[in-house]
């Protein structure tokens, strides 16, 4: 379980409002990446829904990106985390957690397990491991700020502002 | 994610794991990305102090050095702003294991500050404003002449 990658964000809100915006308003906040994406005919639409994460196909397809193992509601949220190219032996794990820090949430998505993904395999686009992990991080960066501007509209009381 | 025009200093240890542990301990810092390669080894890391980053590596190329690599010598020293209690914040430290070089001091400029030196030799200024001092007050403490740009 090493190759990790970890990424940690402030988020002026409290911890409950901020695991909800993560999970019941993921197809907002979501920002799809071409170089990782989960199936050849992603993006679709992201959902939390019967205790797996899934992305909602634009062909009407679902497929599962993974199973929710971990949900303590603003505390941890934990999710397994595959791609259609993935074999049954490669799976890659994410662990969210929501931590008080004063009026904020520092929340930090620990993305691990890639070393079950061979260098060769086609998920990695033949990136040094390094750089493969730096890309993938920066993206999770992204994430983590547009979940930051959704958190922060919602706790603001601007729920429906951001929605397209 | 691209970065706003701005400056950040990367930081060298011969063990940034443990740099990262103990900047988290003494200075309250968060490790804000963090990559880890085959071998748990610190690719990159960086860590936020307020809307400000330092970026933490290992000696990763012979220009590279830990001040715990070369006696102790160092050509940086970083300075923390902080808003909060500068001698709370220097017994956090101290409490972590830093060498404190000098204590809290009020400066003639007005701003509260302490040094001290990391677990491997890195010096450290943290500082806080404790007084607005006019331009002809400091010349009057300190005996310099300041000159200051008008923006």
């Amino acid at each position: 379980m090493s190759s990790r990658i970890l990424v940690s964000l402030r988020i002026a809100a409290p911890p409950e409002v901020v695991f909800d915006a993560f999970v019941d308003d993921i197809a907002v906040w979501w920002r799809p990446n071409g170089l990782f994406a989960f199936t050849p005919r992603s993006p679709g639409v992201m959902a939390f829904e019967g205790g797996r994460l899934v992305e909602r196909l634009p062909n009407g397809k679902v497929f599962e990106v993974g199973v929710v193992s971990v949900w303590e509601r603003g505390a941890r949220l934990v999710f397994g985390w595959r791609q259609a190219a993935f074999t049954p032996d490669m799976n890659t794990e994410v662990e969210v957690r929501f931590e008080p820090v004063g009026e904020q949430t520092r929340v930090t998505v620990e993305h691990r397990g890639w070393d079950s993904v061979p260098a060769p395999h086609v998920a990695r686009h033949g990136f040094p491991n390094t750089v493969f992990l730096a890309r993938h991080g920066e993206w999770w960066r992204n994430l983590l700020a547009g979940l930051a501007a959704r958190a922060n509209s919602v706790h603001l009381g601007a729920g429906d502002e951001g929605q397209s | 994610m691209s970065n706003p025009a701005g400056l950040i200093s990367a930081v060298t240890y011969c063990d940034p794991k443990a740099a990262l542990a103990w900047l988290e301990a003494a200075f309250g810092f968060d490790l804000m990305f963090l990559i880890e390669g085959e071998d748990a080894s610190v690719a990159h890391a960086e860590m936020s102090h307020g809307a400000s980053r330092v970026m933490i590596g290992g000696e990763w190329s012979p220009a590279h050095a830990s001040p715990a690599s070369i006696g102790g010598k160092t050509t940086q020293t970083i300075h923390i702003y902080i808003e909060d209690d500068v001698d709370a914040h220097c017994q956090k430290a101290a409490a972590a294991g830093a060498e404190i070089v000098e204590p809290p001091t009020t400066q003639f400029y007005g701003a509260r500050t302490y040094r001290c030196r990391d677990l491997e030799g890195h010096l450290w200024t943290v500082s806080a404003n404790v007084e607005t001092v006019s331009i002809e007050e400091m010349e009057k403490r300190s005996g310099l002449k300041i000159a200051v740009a008008k923006t």
